[in-house]
């Protein structure tokens, strides 16, 4: 018996190790553990691949927005661009008195009940002076066309060299000497060309006294207006005129001293990135690549996307988490946790179609008139994005802070209770200050959650690029704006690979990766502190 | 008799039975003799209680007397900490609970019946954990929190319960100057007494305290059971506790219960040295559990 028993024993263990399975010499468990380790790896892989194909992308646009600033300078554009603000500015003035005018003839139909020809008869006198006002500056508007014409031709001129420039490179680079060598290029002389713009600088000056004297005499005859408030107005007008007329000595200071071959310096290609007041693209006159108005587009929605959001989900979840009964908390959990289900576009989708249309009604309603910027007509703007994101957020905030919640021990709760606390101020001043933390991060992954989001601002905020106008307190929240996710989605296909608009899209994404990236650092911090000051 | 049950009330007698001893009887009424003039606070009459569909708690009766402290012993699981949670209604906020047939009544108000005010229930009977849970905030806001919850606002009056009730539970000496610290910073002792000066801020009558020294070194221990000898002048105490000696020590009554049942209860002295149930007389001395 012995011997036999001893014989079966190792040819049970060889029938174990036959049955081994391997795959390209692998035992079943290292697959397991390759695979597995794999997935990280690629993961991480992955990520440092996207940082470092944006920043490889995003650095070139420093130096061509350079180039692009160089040129605005060398071709003169800079110099009409004086002159143009100047008349912009004037057109401003000009947009004052016609505001004026519309609320006078308000108040003789509504006020004084007078018909719209008797309104507009009583104001003759004052449609005179406007006319007079507005046609002080068509001299200067027509020096800034001749003049834009002329910069405009030297900026093609030099465009179209540096497009030969490239094409002899192409050619050489293929090895077509001849070829080469027969693209001719003109140098540009931009000291030359520029002459006729600056020749014209002592028929500038003759203008803008003439221009100077003319508005300081309208300045010092305004018109009377019949009513104390409107008259206010007027003076008002009186004075920014006067301040207007004020700067035309440093304009023309400037003008003088303006050197065409000024270097840009790296950091004003940085800044005019970072702190510029506009994106402009495809323009005929000069390309602008400033952040300012999509970050702060992004912003805004953010913000009032949290403002919505936040009491929404931690509210919920303090429902859920203390109040509710645990079939309350079966229904309400998975409703919250499903909006996160519906694709964006399809949010987006829905902005359009009901929302904007709904909320714009609403704000059509008397009753809402209170609420700043209301009645507005955009149905597309800060607010209807915002709705939008917020329901986007909602899930995020509220799965998080229920979370945390969660977490204050148990044993908070049943002391508070045990000193005589009702629910809710067991809620309020114990479980709710103990979960602070988790709630603040809570909602800062729910802020990150929204700046990132592309598609509902892109169909819903609008996408005028500009700054909203903060003069009129709150009525910001009804303009539209455009966001730094929603051009890189509008603008990214259709660029040119490797031009400078390209580039500059690579850009803003960097400063969104950037402050994602920073937002749920801070999210992470915030956690981890709260942890230490519970364990 | 048993080494550890003849020992242990040794020391013990003195501190827990001085005042008794004059007039050593085995019922409430002789005890009614003792200094703090004693009657019941609490009668729990023929309780059943469940947790779902299980049952934790058998036909307990028992009463508990003021200025005494009432020891609940038993092996573990057995339903001291349930019926210890059912006489200021704990259980409630666990789902499923329910009190099945019996009653409990303090101060003759049956404290189960529906139109029973809870909050106003729990300011009255107090209650200490097993394990100290501070609030995350200073210790003169843990203190304060009860008062606060009631309304009271009067700095003055504030700072006066605080150092009231630390210098009650022997802490003051150690915290007075670091009162707007984080509770959560002293240390386990100290935290679980800071726990009972919470619990005695509210000026309850009855403490009830869930084995408040499970956690603690033999120092803390001692200073919590001086704190227990202290407080019984002024309330209605019941202690659950694993330590034997512990209840022997610090105790005036004692009860034993067994699988949710109550198995005896009488003064610590008998349970100890002269225990009726033979089952109680194996647990405290140890052969059993
Ligand atoms: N939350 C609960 N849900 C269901 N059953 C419970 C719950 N808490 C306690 N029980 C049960 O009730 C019975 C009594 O438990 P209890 O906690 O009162 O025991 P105990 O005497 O305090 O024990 P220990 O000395 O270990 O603390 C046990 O059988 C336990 O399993
Ligand atoms: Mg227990």
């Amino acid at each position: 018996m012995p011997p036999a028993e001893s014989a079966a024993a190792p040819a049970v263990e060889f029938a174990i190790q036959k049955r081994r399975v391997r795959f390209l010499g692998l035992t079943l468990d290292e697959c397991i553990k390759l695979f597995f380790g794999g997935n990280a790896v690629v993961s991480i892989v992955v990520l440092t691949l996207i940082t470092y194909f944006l920043f490889r992308e995003g650095a070139g646009f420093f130096g061509q927005n350079r180039v692009n600033l160089q040129v605005y300078r060398q071709a003169g554009l800079e110099y009409v661009d004086y002159l143009r603000r100047q008349a912009d500015d004037h057109t401003a003035l000009t947009r004052y008195l016609a505001d004026v005018r519309l609320r006078t003839v308000q108040h003789h139909t509504r006020t004084s009940g007078k018909s719209l020809e008797e309104a507009n008869a009583a104001l003759t006198e004052f449609d005179v002076y406007v006319e007079r006002y507005s046609a002080a500056i068509d001299p200067l508007r027509t020096m800034v066309g001749e003049l834009s014409e002329v910069a405009s031709a030297i900026k093609t001129k030099f465009i179209v060299n540096e497009d030969k420039k490239e094409e002899r490179r192409q050619l050489l680079a293929e090895g077509k000497m001849a070829e080469a060598a027969r693209v001719a290029i003109d140098r540009v002389d931009f000291e030359a060309e520029l002459r006729p713009i600056r020749a014209g600088f002592p028929a500038y000056r003759t203008l803008n006294r003439e221009l100077s004297s003319t508005l300081t005499q309208l300045a010092g005859n305004i018109p009377a207006l019949p009513v104390p408030e409107l008259q206010q107005r007027m003076e008002r007008f009186a004075v920014l005129s006067r301040e207007y007329v004020g700067t035309f000595p440093e304009i023309e200071r400037s003008l003088e001293s303006w050197d065409h071959n000024a270097p840009i310096s790296a950091s004003q290609a940085f800044s005019s990135f970072l702190f510029g007041r506009q994106w402009l693209t495809a323009s005929f006159w000069q390309d602008w690549y400033g952040i300012i108005p999509l970050l702060i587009g992004s912003l805004l929605v953010s913000l009032v996307a949290l403002a919505l959001a936040v009491p929404l989900g931690v509210g919920a979840a303090i429902y859920v988490n203390q109040i509710a009964t645990p079939l309350e908390q079966k229904l309400i959990k998975p409703c919250i946790e499903f909006i996160s289900a519906i694709p964006s576009v399809v949010l987006g989708f829905f902005g359009i179609a009901v929302l904007g249309q709904l909320l714009r009604n609403l704000s059509q309603s008397p009753a809402l008139a209170w609420v700043p910027g209301f009645p507005y007509s955009e149905r597309l703007n800060i607010l209807t994005a915002g709705c939008l994101l917020a329901l986007i957020a909602v899930p995020t905030i509220f799965t998080l802070a229920e979370d945390a919640l969660n977490n204050v021990p148990r044993a908070f709760k049943e002391a508070s209770f045990a000193l005589g606390a009702s629910r809710l101020q067991t809620t309020m001043r114990i479980i709710v200050p103990a979960s602070l933390s988790g709630i603040i991060s809570a909602v800062l992954l729910g802020l990150g959650r929204v700046i990132g989001e592309t598609m509902v601002v892109l169909l819903c905020a609008g996408n005028r690029i500009a700054i909203p106008d903060f003069t009129q307190g709150f009525a910001f929240i009804v303009e539209p704006v455009h966001t730094m996710t929603g051009i890189i989605a509008q603008e990214m296909g259709e660029v040119v690979r490797g031009s400078i608009h390209y580039r500059a899209l690579f850009v803003v994404g960097l400063v969104l990766f950037l402050l994602s990236l920073l937002i749920n650092f801070g999210a992470q911090k915030i956690v981890r502190r709260y942890r230490i000051s519970v364990g | 008799m048993e080494p550890p049950a003849a020992t242990s009330p040794g020391p013990a007698g003195p501190a827990s039975l001085r005042r008794p001893a004059t007039a050593p009887g085995a019922t409430a009424p002789t005890q009614a003799g003792a200094v703090p003039t004693t009657h019941p606070v609490i009668d729990i009459e023929n309780l059943d209680f469940y947790y779902g569909a299980s049952q934790a708690l058998h036909d307990i009766s028992l009463s508990i007397d003021h200025h005494r402290v009432t020891a609940f012993i038993g092996p573990s699981g057995c339903g001291k900490s349930t019926l210890l949670r059912c006489l200021n209604r704990m259980n409630d906020l666990i789902d499923g609970t329910r009190v099945g047939r019996g009653r409990i009544r303090v101060h003759g108000v049956d404290i189960n019946q529906p139109d029973v005010d809870v909050i106003e229930l729990r300011k009255r009977v107090g209650m200490v954990f097993q394990k100290s849970n501070p609030f995350p905030k200073s210790i003169y806001e843990n203190i304060t929190y009860g008062l606060r919850l009631q309304g009271v606002k009067d700095k003055a009056r504030l700072d006066e319960v605080v150092e009231r009730s630390l210098r009650g539970a022997a802490l003051w000496e150690e915290v007075k100057d670091r009162l707007h610290e984080s509770g959560l910073g002293l240390s386990g002792g100290q935290q679980q007494r800071l726990c009972i000066a919470r619990a005695i801020a509210v000026e309850p009558e009855v403490i009830l305290m869930d084995e408040p020294c499970s956690a603690l070194d033999p120092v803390a221990t001692a200073k919590v059971e001086e704190l227990i000898q202290d407080l019984r002048s002024k309330y209605c105490i019941v202690i659950v506790t694993h330590n034997m000696q512990q209840a022997a020590r610090c105790s005036d009554r004692t009860a034993f219960f067994y699988l949710g049942r109550l198995i005896e209860y009488a003064d610590t002295r008998d349970i100890f040295t002269n225990p009726a149930n033979p089952q109680t007389e194996a647990y405290v001395s140890g052969r059993f559990g």
